[in-house]
């Protein structure tokens, strides 16, 4: 799935049924190259739910056991949140310094959380390229 | 590259964050090599920077930035521009200054550096060669050329001596310019200077 098509997803409580937040921000690690936690608007409960407490990432809908899952957000969650770690939009360096282009798109794993790839209109590049996300690049090997 | 073109090139690490920008080239090793440079912070109203960036803390010097490991590798400026000094290098700028061949010939001034960084990690970053403001002595008056060095020479804040024979391979762009460089340098050392 796409960060592009992610965003906007409602997070549903398995228990009540009822929409429990709105995913506005995917929150990446870049070292393990991996979706750790969503940012969650319009939640009573918090902002961040972590995505070892996701019970499943669909095509329409994110599902969560209970509203109480989304909490926080704690410190290595915040540490990774915000504009500055964000990927759509921020230009591309290599690491000899070289730029490559802007963030279309990222294509993830909905499974796993797990990159896949970063999308440039040049073509993509594979995830494990991934070096760092900063205010000013993305950087990829 | 052209020296020109790296000045305010943002310096970034390698978690993305621009630290800072070049301000200044510091020339080492007679002039002959980058010792670091000069930082300016970022931003419309960022003044000079108290750190520099040694060429050893460099990871790479790329077309749109100058990337290093993290803002740890800064260091004060001082410690860049003594190091530099200590390794035979003015520090100071060349731009403006005129060329002299060794036999005597004003060939024009100094309006850019041309640096070149060897393949690979860790190599140096030597200064090749300078755009020069020809003198009629080049035969195309008020142009500018590119005008090959060798591996060391001797450089004042007032002249650049340079072999006679670097007059016969000035170039006029940089895309044949590294092979000018090389054929020159070849021949001085054919030459047993």
């Amino acid at each position: 799935m796409r960060f592009s098509e992610a965003l906007g997803h409602k997070v549903v409580s398995l228990a009540s049924a009822e929409t429990v937040g709105i995913l506005a921000e995917l929150v990446v690690d870049p070292q393990s190259r991996r979706v750790v936690a969503l940012g969650i608007n319009k939640s009573p409960s918090g902002t961040a739910l972590r995505w070892d407490d996701i019970e499943s990432f669909g095509p329409d809908a994110v599902t969560v056991s209970d509203a109480d899952k989304i909490a926080g957000p704690d410190r290595d969650v915040d540490r990774l949140s915000g504009k500055d770690h964000h990927f759509l939009g921020k230009r591309v360096l290599l690491t000899v310094g070289d730029e490559l282009g802007e963030v279309e798109d990222v294509e993830f794993n909905a499974d796993t959380g797990g990159l896949v790839a970063i999308m440039l209109k040049s073509g993509d590049v594979e995830a494990h390229r991934l070096v760092g996300v900063g205010s000013y690049a993305v950087v990829v090997d | 590259m052209r020296t020109s073109e790296i000045e305010k090139r943002p310096v970034v690490t390698m978690a993305g964050e621009d630290v800072a920008q070049i301000k200044d080239v510091v020339y080492s090793s007679g002039g002959g090599a980058v010792g670091g440079f000069t930082l300016a912070g970022r931003g419309l109203f960022a003044g000079p920077l108290k750190q520099g960036l040694a060429w050893a803390s460099v990871y790479a010097l790329g077309a749109d930035a100058v990337m290093i490991s993290d803002p740890d590798v800064l260091e004060p400026t001082q410690s860049v521009l003594d190091a530099s000094a200590s390794a035979g290098g003015s520090g100071g700028n060349v731009l403006g200054a005129r060329v002299l061949t060794d036999e005597g010939t004003d060939l024009g001034s100094v309006v850019d550096v041309i640096l070149e960084v060897a393949e690979g990690r860790g190599e140096q970053c030597d200064v090749v060669g300078y755009e020069v403001e020809a003198s009629e002595s080049l035969g195309t008056h008020g142009t500018k050329v590119l005008l090959p060095l060798p591996d060391t020479l001797a450089v004042s804040g007032e002249h650049l001596i340079v072999p006679a024979s670097a007059k016969d391979f000035v170039g006029h762009d940089l895309a044949g310019f590294g092979a000018a460089v090389v054929a020159f340098r070849a021949q001085l050392e054919g030459t047993g200077r």
